[in-house]
Order: C-alpha cells, then structure tokens, then sequence
C-alpha cells in the first residue's frame, strides 16, 4: 500500500480529541482527518496556536499523518448546518474559516486542508453561485500560497459541485493552481457519480490530495460502513495503489461516533482484508478466461477449479463473512468464466452448460452459477429460472441467497419469489440477499410475512427483524 | 499415534466407526471411487456417488475432525458393463473438484480387453489434470495381474512415483518396490494382508514408499487395522518415528502430489446442504 489509513476525528465526536487520537493510533490507523470543530480543536478559540503546538507533538509522538477537514456542521452558525458556505451571501464568513483551517495545517504540517462548496441557496441562480464558488476558492488559494498549504475541494452530493468532473471544471477555469487539488469520498462516488470510485481515483490521479473511506448505496448519500452499500473496496484500494497515491485515506462515518472504537476496529478489519485481496485480474484468472474464449469446453475443467486458484474469501467479509449477502472471491471469478463463455457461446449452448455446470458442481460450484446468473441469465432465462428454482428447493442458506440475486428479480415468477424470500427469513438469511426487495414486495408478501411474524408469536418464538423492517416499511 | 488411512470406503461405514477411528489416532483419510456391492446400472448412478464422494460424505467425516479426500475413476469391476463405462466422458468435471487427490481406483478385475482400454484412458486422465493414480491389484491371479499393471503404467507416461499399487502382499511386492511405484498394503481381519506379516515385509523392504490401509468398506473389514498395524510395529521393535513414517508421512507425501491435500482446516460446518448429521432439533 502506497498510502496511509486513517480514521476521521468527526466519527469521535464524543471522545476529547486527545482519546481519539489515542484510540486511532493504538487501533493501527497511521493517519487522523481532523475535522475543526468547537470541541476538536476550536479555531476560535482564544489560545489557538498553543494548542495546534501541543497537537503536532501529539500527531507527531503517534506517528499519525494528517488532514484538516472543514465539514463541521455548527462551527460557524449555531442554527443552520454547514453554514455559512462558499456560495452563501456570507461567504466571507466560510473563507475567514477556510483561511485559519490553512493556518492550523500549516502548524500542523497537514497534507492539505479539504473543503466543500455549499448548497445553493435559495434565490440564487447556479451561475451566480459558480461565481461565487470561483471568487471564494480564489480567495482561499491566496492565503494557501503564502502559507504552502494545498487545499482539496470535495464533491459532495446536493451541493454545487457534487462530482468529480466539476471539480476538475472549477480547477481548469480558475487556470489549474497548484495548491488546488481534489478530496475524494469513494462513498460519493457511489452514490452519485457515473464511474465507480476506483476510476474516479484514475480521473483525479495526480490532483487527488485527501482520499475520505466509507461505503454508500446508489442515490443515497448516507455513510455506511464497508460492506453495507456497494462499494468494491478492494478495487478501489487497488486503484489508489496503481496511481501511487501517497496522502491518505481516511474513514469518513461521522454518525457513527455512539459506537467509535468498535465501528473503527471494524473498518481497519475490513480495510487490511481487502487490501489482501487478490483484485487486479488473478493470473491464473486471466489464462482461464482467455483459453475458454478460445475452447468454451474447457470451462467444465476451470469452474472447478476456481476456489483453489483464486481462493474464497468473501467479498465483504467485515458485514458479511460468510458471503452470504455478497458473495466470495471465487464466486466472482466464476462470473468472469461465465461472462467469457456466454461472449462466445449462443443461448442454447449457454443454457446447456449453465445447467451442467450446476448439475455437476458442489456447492460452491452452484453458488457460482447462479450469481453469474446477474450477468448471463439473460441470455438463457428458461435455465436460469430452472436453476433458481432448484437452488430454492434447497437448505443451503448461501445456495437459497445466490438464487435470489438480480436475475431472480427480473425473472423469477411472483409465487416462487414470495416463497423464496418467505424461505429467507426461515433459514435465518438476511433480506439485504435478496435482490429488487423493495421494488417487487407486494400485498401477497407482506400478507404471508405478517403470518409467518403471527405464527413466530403464537409461539412465543422471536420474529427476525428482518421480517419486522419490511411490515413496517411497507405500512 | 497420528493415522493417515489412504485407502477406506467410509460411504459403508457408521458414525461408530468414525468416532473409534478418530479415538484411535486417524485424522485424514482417503476415499477412492469403487463398486458398491450392488451393481451401478447407469452413469447417473456414479455421478450421485462422486457428488457424495466431493460433498456428503466429506462434510460427514470432518464432523469426526477427520479431513477426507477422495479419488475418483471407473472402478475395473464395472468397467466390463457398457452401461457403466460412459462415465468415462463425466469423469474429466470430476478429477478438477476440491477434494479429489486421485484418479482411482484404476486397474485390473478379470484382465479383459474393456479393463484394459478403461486403464488405459484413465491413466492419461491422471496425466492430463496432473493427478497421482491409486491402483487396484486384482484378488485372482494377483501375480500376472500385478505384472501386466507395471506394464501399462509404463506405457501410460505416467511417473511411477506418481502411481500407488495397492493390496499387494508377499508375492507381488518385490515387482512393485522394483518399479519405482509406490506400494499399498490393505491389512483385512481374513482375507489379503495381516499385521505381522506386514510387519515382516516392512522389515524386509523398509518404510520407503510404503502406505497401509484398512480399505474397510461394505464386506467384513476392520477401520482400526491401521492403527493395529502401527501397535505390532512397535511391538516388533520399529520407532514412533517409524510409524509416523508409513501411517503418516508417506500417504501425505504421495497424495500430496496432487496439490489438494487439505490437512490444516479442521473447522467443521454444522450442516451440509441445510442438512446435519445430528439428530434431533437442531441447536
């Protein structure tokens, strides 16, 4: 790894800031985002640079690296969050602020100091907020230059500029300045950018300054932790490495600060695991897919094989580490083989070695099949549904969970469907398995998982939460 | 003592058994693919029984803490059923699954011209997905029958140090220990090989390359035999180490050949399938 771990300081938000730094270093983060705040080093507050000395001692006795992060919520007005911004009327408020946050990183010795842009605000049209974004990063990059300090502007969904591509816009306008580079929050990327985060870390390359860590489902910007959204972390830790990135990456969950040193301790888990991860195209992989491209009979000799090769870890292990929800490293590699014969097989050559392969396959091998299914099945519905009805028939909770993926969501006849999420809760398998939940669950399901929960009830048994979330979300 | 019995039919056994072999010091074992007393009629037939082989019976043993493998092949009994023998075609998905440390078992019954063209395929099977071969002498004109195996072996291409010839006993051990093979023993309560006179021919020829097996399966046949082979070992003077040697280290460096000898992961899932081996309600 090229770079550094970090942990963000607004997920401590209810430890003194010298216990959190304490916590972040004795966990093994080499690295603290420090968001200024009224209690986290206030930069108001009266004896200011003595503190920020006694702070770098500290970072530095802890051999912690640092950024300064402007993203606290009352600093500046204690009724409206965030505000003022850089595209508010007040805006000299926001780079009065930004300017003592470029003091504090250079006492610090912090790499950068990263900031965001503002909500439009009501009234206020979005060329006119642009000029003031430009006039306030212009304002700061003046007093970063005489102070050295690069500054890192943030995309941030639902404010002015929420992706990458307009960040880099603002920086080619304002003539590229050295001193302007860009935070990344791969969570962001996520949820609203175009591109997955490990090509959005290729777009910033260079510029990239500050890397923020979390997970994030599409369209909702809610920071989750590593293997609650759809974050490829391993790929996107891989993609910081090939650009050589040297800052550093830290955990951004700042709602999370009721449970911080656990939810920290987890996240360094699932950072270090999928480091590990065998990403870049495996080798071994790589041969396989080439040689079945070129005979799609050889695939009945590689699908086999595809555990001992590339291993089974699961793919989220911190929330998910039997692969139950998510899947595991071979089941991936499996779609690829299946992906790479689908390209140079028709439909009913696909469909007769879908079937196969599952019918002569252990477990793992059916597991395989049917999550390539996501990415193949179209291409053979009638197999695919066989296949996903077999698996439900099943016992095997990972077997029962790949049968419900995305294909089962465009395919899957309504009663078996019901059946097979009914069968979910059964066996004890989380709903987050079941692909398309929320937009195929229907008055027949809840009815039969409101009996199911009466049943559990009448007989003094627990009902899953599971079931409980989806009455509820439904009523 | 540390068992490795590189040859029993554990399908056939109880779970009595697995408890008394796991009492008696027996960690792993090796189940090759072999008849079952009741002719197979059809190839879905032995491919229900390579998915047990690979699947069942693996999660059964490793509920004993005994890590299991298996070989797999046309046996040569039913190689001689043309209903039987295209499971020859199947037998390539199988020989690339976790678990499966060899093709077998391979080898002669009758020596007819059908076992022959069945050896022979399924050694250049072994060949072809870098598997060791575990093969079966026959119980009638065990002598001529042993000779025309070393024959074909030499012919398959296949390194002698990666072919086991197995249940040989005084008068067909000399030929095997020439050819480089290596030498299977299956100590049986009457029949083929017992504990003194294995520890005889162990005497006579040394530890090298040299496997004992129980080869217990559905006839009258004894799981412990190892472990009773590796007690007159002892008594007859031969070192712990000794013992370790054959019981241990020399099925381990043979099956190890293929590459999937699993020995370390002695985590056990609670089910198979949705299924346990525990009766009853379930935790």
């Amino acid at each position: 790894m090229t770079f550094r771990l970090g942990f963000g300081t607004n997920g401590f938000a209810n430890h003194r800031l010298d216990d959190a730094l304490a916590v972040i270093a004795d966990l093994g983060y080499t690295g603290v985002a420090l968001t200024l705040d009224h209690h986290h080093l206030d930069p108001f507050a009266p004896d200011l640079s003595r503190q920020v000395e006694k702070l770098a001692t500290r970072l530095d006795r802890l051999d912690l690296g640092v950024v300064v992060e402007t993203g606290a919520r009352f600093l500046l007005d204690p009724w409206r969050k965030h505000h003022p911004t850089l595209v508010s009327d007040a805006q000299e408020v926001r780079v009065d602020f930004l300017l003592r946050a470029v003091d504090i990183a250079a006492g610090l010795g912090a790499d950068c100091v990263s900031f965001w842009s503002g909500v439009v605000p009501a009234g206020v049209d979005e060329d006119e907020a642009w000029q003031r974004m430009r006039s306030g990063v212009t304002a700061v990059l003046e007093g970063a230059a005489e102070r050295g300090v690069p500054i890192a502007l943030e995309p941030e969904p639902g404010m002015l500029v929420e992706r990458l591509d307009q960040a880099l816009r603002l920086r080619e306008e304002l003539g590229s300045p050295a001193l302007l580079g860009i935070t990344l929050d791969v969570g962001h990327c996520v949820a609203v950018e175009p591109r997955d985060a490990a090509d959005c870390v290729r777009l910033a390359g260079d510029l990239l300054l500050n890397v923020q860590l979390d997970d994030m489902l599409p369209g909702v910007h809610e920071h989750l932790e590593f293997g609650e959204g759809e974050l490829d972390l391993a790929a996107t830790l891989a993609a910081l490495d090939e650009i050589g990135y040297t800052g550093l990456a830290a955990v951004e969950l700042p709602r999370h600060s009721h449970a911080a040193p656990d939810v920290a301790r987890r996240a360094l888990g699932a950072l270090r695991e999928a480091s590990s991860k065998p990403v870049a195209e495996h080798p071994w992989l790589a041969e396989a897919e080439r040689t079945v491209r070129a005979d799609p009979v050889s695939i009945r000799t590689f699908f086999p094989a595809v555990g001992r090769a590339v291993g089974r870890q699961p793919l989220h292990g911190a929330s998910d580490p039997l692969g139950v929800v998510h899947g595991t490293v071979d089941d991936r590699a499996r779609t690829t083989l299946l992906v790479a014969l689908a390209a140079t097989t028709g439909p009913d050559e696909l469909a007769a070695e879908l079937l196969s392969l599952y019918r002569f396959g252990d477990d793992a091998e059916r597991r395989g099949v049917l999550r390539a299914l996501a990415s193949v099945g179209d291409k053979a519905p009638a197999a695919g549904v066989d296949l996903v009805k077999d698996a439900l028939r099943s016992n095997d909770t990972r077997l029962v969970a790949a049968a419900l993926g995305p294909f089962a969501a465009r395919h899957l006849d309504d009663h078996t469907w019901r059946h097979g999420v009914l069968k979910c809760l059964f066996l004890g398998i989380p709903l987050a398995a079941v692909a398309g939940l929320d937009r195929r669950v229907d008055a027949e399901l809840e009815r039969m998982v409101a009996a199911y929960a009466d049943e559990r009830r009448a007989a003094g048994r627990a009902v899953p939460q599971d079931a409980l979330d989806l009455l509820r979300s439904e009523t | 003592m540390r068992i490795f019995d590189p040859h029993i039919h554990m399908t056939s056994r109880t779970t009595d058994d697995y408890e008394a072999m796991y009492a008696a010091g027996v960690r792993a074992v090796v189940e090759p693919a072999f008849w079952l007393g009741q002719p197979r009629t059809n190839v879905g037939s032995f491919t229900d029984y390579f998915d047990s082989l690979i699947g069942w019976e693996r999660f059964r043993a490793a509920q004993f803490g005994i890590a299991h493998h298996c070989t797999i092949a046309l046996n040569p009994k039913e190689a001689n059923d043309p209903r039987c023998t295209p499971v020859l075609d199947v037998l390539p998905r199988y020989l690339a699954k976790d678990g499966v440390v060899a093709v077998g078992e391979v080898g002669y019954d009758s020596m007819t011209p059908e076992e022959d063209e069945a050896f022979a395929r399924q050694l250049e099977l072994a060949v072809r997905h870098d598997l060791p071969a575990l093969v079966h002498t026959p119980h009638r004109d065990k002598a001529a029958g042993t000779a025309r195996t070393l024959d074909l072996v030499r012919e398959s291409g296949l390194p002698p140090e990666r072919v086991l010839v197995d249940h040989l006993n005084e008068t067909t051990v000399r030929a095997v220990a020439d050819s480089g093979c290596w030498l299977g023993f299956s100590i049986y309560p009457d029949t083929k090989m017992d504990e003194d006179r294995m520890v005889a021919i162990l005497r006579e020829y040394g530890t090298d390359r040299v496997l004992v097996n129980s080869a217990a399966d559905w006839g009258r046949s004894d799981p412990l035999k190892t472990h009773r082979t590796g007690l007159a070992m002892l008594a007859a003077g031969f070192e712990e180490s000794e013992v370790d040697k054959v019981l241990w280290h020399n099925p381990v460096e043979f099956y190890g050949q293929s590459g999937r000898l699993v020995l370390d992961d002695t985590t056990a899932a609670d089910t198979f399938a949705g299924n346990s081996v525990l009766r009853g309600e379930r935790p």
